[in-house]
């Protein structure tokens, strides 16, 4: 073989890629079995089973969130759009409905979820607001939708629809397998094809990429889209769970979305992150409040916990980096000596 | 009819009655020029003639006003980079195109137009390939942000050549090259002509330019001069067509050093992009800073204020300076107007008065309020004084031109009382006539109450009518000093090509 074109062992396989998503894993297992020796009730499959299925929503809206923040832009007004989504389901998916009108329903879910945001990407695209602001917006409108559609929680879901979606093989839910598998698709999607290279360029350098004929408007679109449609999926997991339209449901999703999706690689700057880390670092929020009440800690030292274990996950990006800084450090020191003498 | 026909077939660019104004600044004027297949064509002209607007009208990133643009006889509809791609034309920007974050192969592979990319799997192979066609030894995996700017430049040419284009369009892409680079780049595009590719080809550095091209067009302030063989011009009457204009007699009288005191004193001082530099500035004195764009002078200024990582040492009226961050320089004396204007140096939203007190807050305060009565009479009187056009004193800056923005920055070395050191860079850019007197002026009035300025400019004009001293950088270093005797326009513009000629010359 070509001697220039054996790739580096370590760039191969991009350790700084997936060495945090790994440490991640290893942080889950180690408070798990710490768990589990305390209260071994935590490894039932009853309560696997319901961890599973309370991270699907917030594994969706991390998926959609890292396909925003890859072209350098977020989502905010996913946990609104998510709260509109279960309350206009819980118009349309409510009980004695036969299967065909649920499937209407659901396309009507999921219309409204696109509707958002093909406004949202108009107003970034074409109005040129900053994405923060724009969803916003949006947020507060979708937010206010929601409480005018239902002042207090009404509207019970469809039971059959629920079981279906809610469906486990053992403890694991079969959409978590769906949702896992469509996450390693897309990684490989993102990093082993062109179309992924041009959405992490345009996410790196959007006027370079575009320079180079990319068609960086029909990659925002893209993201957005996906944005929305992820948080629609979510929401049917989150009405399926909660089982009522309540307006305030999905409020706490867009900021633990954003945070799932940062701990799963994504970065703020756009033109990195990880489908699957997404899902671990849902996984990993979900973890941490599930133990809580096994440790017999309250929700104060849980959002605590929280905060700290975010950081110390977070911290593991920053390590090559400062790695980096340092070595440079140290050898701009001896330069400069070298160069007195 | 046939002579026609035969122009059309020979014509791979051609730009025709092409306009384009930014404001009140006219960038291109009616300009029409054809580019053949098979020729190295220098587009030549100084700092802000129109070259890189052309450019990017050709190249479909700028729409014009009027004008036409035709690649390879077919006209271009709309302004699209891709749709001039994929007619037939290859750019390399001066500002480089690179994606940092992705690897060369990453970065050559998303310049590839669809019908020459590879499977994604054979990327590796495939981008080795490309870089061998051209000569270039770089690591296909390495990170685009950890290659070296030369190595960098070089990629950028790969990736325009990258569409198998009719016409190439170079935009200063020997700016960070040493001969060597330049040497092999100039035997690839030689190579590229002889096989029909249409060049072109533009550069300040003249010498170089000359070395290859068959016909050269010469701008001046947006208008085209004329295109010439380049066996009918010399060096010098290329550079008569691209100044064209008598020196300026408007600069305000020079005063003569009297003072050997030294102020400010550089020394072993190297950052990004520059030194080792040596350098001392008398008391009373202008220091003019030249050389070609890019190389390192704009760093070096920064360092000095603090506004960029450095080493080495800095000596200001005997102490030493602390220019690890911007207060430093501050507290010795030394204030930094940015060529960066809007971004660096006033803030636009606050009106005259504020911006200009902005760092003599404690001079017109009580107990930390700030008093505006206090404030109102020296600022009023440095309005008058400097002949700032501005509807009231707490007019906000964004609201004025250019230059009355820059007299606004020019009012806090005037509010300082405490001051040794003024560093401009570019202080004149975008600025109109009128008040680019105002300007010399007041820099001519604070050196002789005898504070020592420093000046960078890409004007040769400018520099020779200003200074006392000139020195010349050339890729970061100082390569050349004109003293105030035998300062001109010519000679300054000689020094900063003779250096790009003797560097890049030495056989």
């Amino acid at each position: 073989m070509n001697e220039k074109l054996r790739q580096p062992l370590r760039e191969r396989i991009h350790i700084g890629r997936w060495a945090p998503i790994f440490a991640m894993v290893l942080l889950m297992v180690i408070l798990g079995l710490y768990t589990n020796g305390k209260q071994p009730s935590f490894s039932s499959s009853f309560n696997l089973n319901g961890l599973l299925i309370a991270t699907i929503p917030l594994a969706l809206a991390a998926m959609g969130q890292a396909s925003a923040l890859m072209v350098k832009a977020f989502d905010v007004s996913v946990g609104a759009l998510m709260t509109v989504c279960v309350v206009v389901a819980s118009f349309v998916l409510v009980a004695d409905r036969s299967w065909w009108q649920l499937a209407i329903g659901m396309v009507c879910v999921v219309g409204v979820a696109l509707f958002t945001g093909a406004i949202n990407v108009a107003l970034i695209r074409v109005l040129k607001l900053s994405s923060i602001i724009a969803t916003l917006s949006t947020m507060s409108i979708l937010q206010g939708i929601a409480l005018w559609l239902r002042p207090q929680p009404k509207g019970i879901i469809n039971y059959d629809f629920t079981h279906t979606l809610l469906k486990s093989v053992g403890f694991v839910p079969i959409a978590f397998i769906a949702i896992f598998i469509i996450a390693i698709l897309s990684d490989i999607w993102l990093y082993r094809t062109s179309g992924g290279l041009a959405a992490r360029a345009t996410g790196l350098n959007e006027e370079s990429a575009s320079r180079r004929g990319v068609r960086v408007s029909k990659l925002f679109v893209r993201a957005f889209f996906i944005s929305a449609f992820a948080a629609a999926v979510g929401a049917f997991f989150l009405a399926a769970q909660v089982g009522i339209g309540d307006p305030q449901v999905g409020l706490g999703y867009t900021l633990t979305s954003i945070a799932a999706a940062v701990l799963g690689g994504a970065s703020l700057l756009g033109g990195r992150g990880s489908f699957v880390g997404a899902i671990i670092g849902a996984l990993f929020l979900n973890v941490i409040i599930n133990i809580l009440p096994f440790l017999g800690w309250s929700a104060s030292y849980g959002r605590i916990a929280v905060g700290l274990l975010t950081l110390i996950a977070l911290s593991f990006y920053q390590a090559p980096e400062l790695a980096k800084r340092f070595k440079a450090a140290i050898a701009n020191k001896s330069l400069s000596r070298s160069k007195i003498v | 009819m046939s002579l026609q026909n035969n122009k059309n077939q020979d014509s791979v660019l051609s730009l025709s009655g092409i306009s384009k104004r930014y404001g009140p600044v006219k960038a291109n004027a009616d300009i029409t020029i054809n580019f053949r297949a098979g020729e190295i064509h220098a587009l030549l002209g100084e700092n802000g003639s129109g070259k890189s607007t052309l450019l990017g009208i050709a190249s479909g990133s700028v729409t014009p006003d009027s004008g036409t643009v035709e690649i390879a006889g077919i006209k271009l509809n709309s302004a699209s980079t891709k749709d001039a791609m994929e007619l037939g034309l290859g750019m390399a920007y001066q500002t480089m195109t690179e994606v940092a974050g992705l690897t060369v192969a990453e970065n050559l592979y998303l310049a590839a137009p669809d019908h020459v990319r590879p499977k994604y799997g054979q990327m590796a192979s495939w981008a080795v390939n490309k870089l061998e066609e051209t000569g270039l030894a770089i690591n296909v995996f390495a990170k685009m942000e950890d290659l070296s700017l030369a190595q960098r430049q070089l990629l950028e040419v790969v990736q325009a050549l990258l569409s198998n284009p009719k016409v190439l369009l170079l935009d200063e892409p020997t700016t960070a090259l040493g001969h060597n680079d330049v040497e092999r780049l100039h035997a690839l595009i030689v190579d590229l002509a002889s096989k029909g590719m249409g060049i072109v080809y533009v550069s300040h550095r003249l010498s170089e330019v000359l070395d290859v091209a068959n016909r050269i067009t010469i701008l001046r302030d947006g208008v085209n001069q004329g295109t010439f063989d380049s066996n009918d011009l010399t060096e010098s009457g290329v550079v008569a067509l691209m100044i064209g204009r008598p020196i300026d007699q408007a600069f305000p009288d020079r005063n003569v050093v009297t003072s050997e005191k030294v102020v400010l004193q550089v020394s072993r001082f190297r950052g990004r992009r520059f030194g080792p530099v040596e350098l001392s500035v008398r008391q009373g004195e202008i220091l003019g800073i030249a050389g070609a764009e890019g190389n390192g002078q704009t760093q070096f200024l920064r360092a000095i204020a603090g506004a960029e990582t450095s080493n080495g040492e800095i000596i200001c009226k005997g102490k030493a300076v602390d220019v690890k961050s911007p207060p430093g320089p501050l507290r010795s004396g030394i204030i930094f107007l940015s060529s960066d204007r809007k971004q660096e140096s006033i803030f636009t939203a606050l009106g005259v008065r504020a911006n200009a007190t902005l760092q003599v807050m404690g001079r017109y305060g009580t107990l930390g309020f700030v008093r505006r009565r206090n404030e109102r009479a020296p600022v009023s009187e440095l309005v008058n004084r400097l002949r700032l056009k501005a509807a009231s004193t707490e007019q906000p800056a964004q609201y004025l031109s250019g230059g009355n923005q820059q007299k606004v920055a020019l009012m806090r070395p005037f509010l300082r009382g405490d001051l040794n050191v003024i560093i401009a860079d570019e202080p004149t850019q975008g600025v109109d006539v009128g008040a680019r007197l105002d300007i010399y002026r007041a820099l001519r009035e604070k050196a002789s109450e005898g504070c020592s300025v420093i000046v960078k400019s890409s004007d040769p004009i400018e520099l020779a009518g200003l200074c006392n001293r000139v020195v010349v950088m050339s890729r970061g270093i100082i390569v050349d000093e004109i003293l105030q005797e035998d300062l001109g326009e010519r000679r300054i513009i000689a020094a900063i090509i003779g250096q790009e000629y003797k560097h890049g010359g030495t056989k």
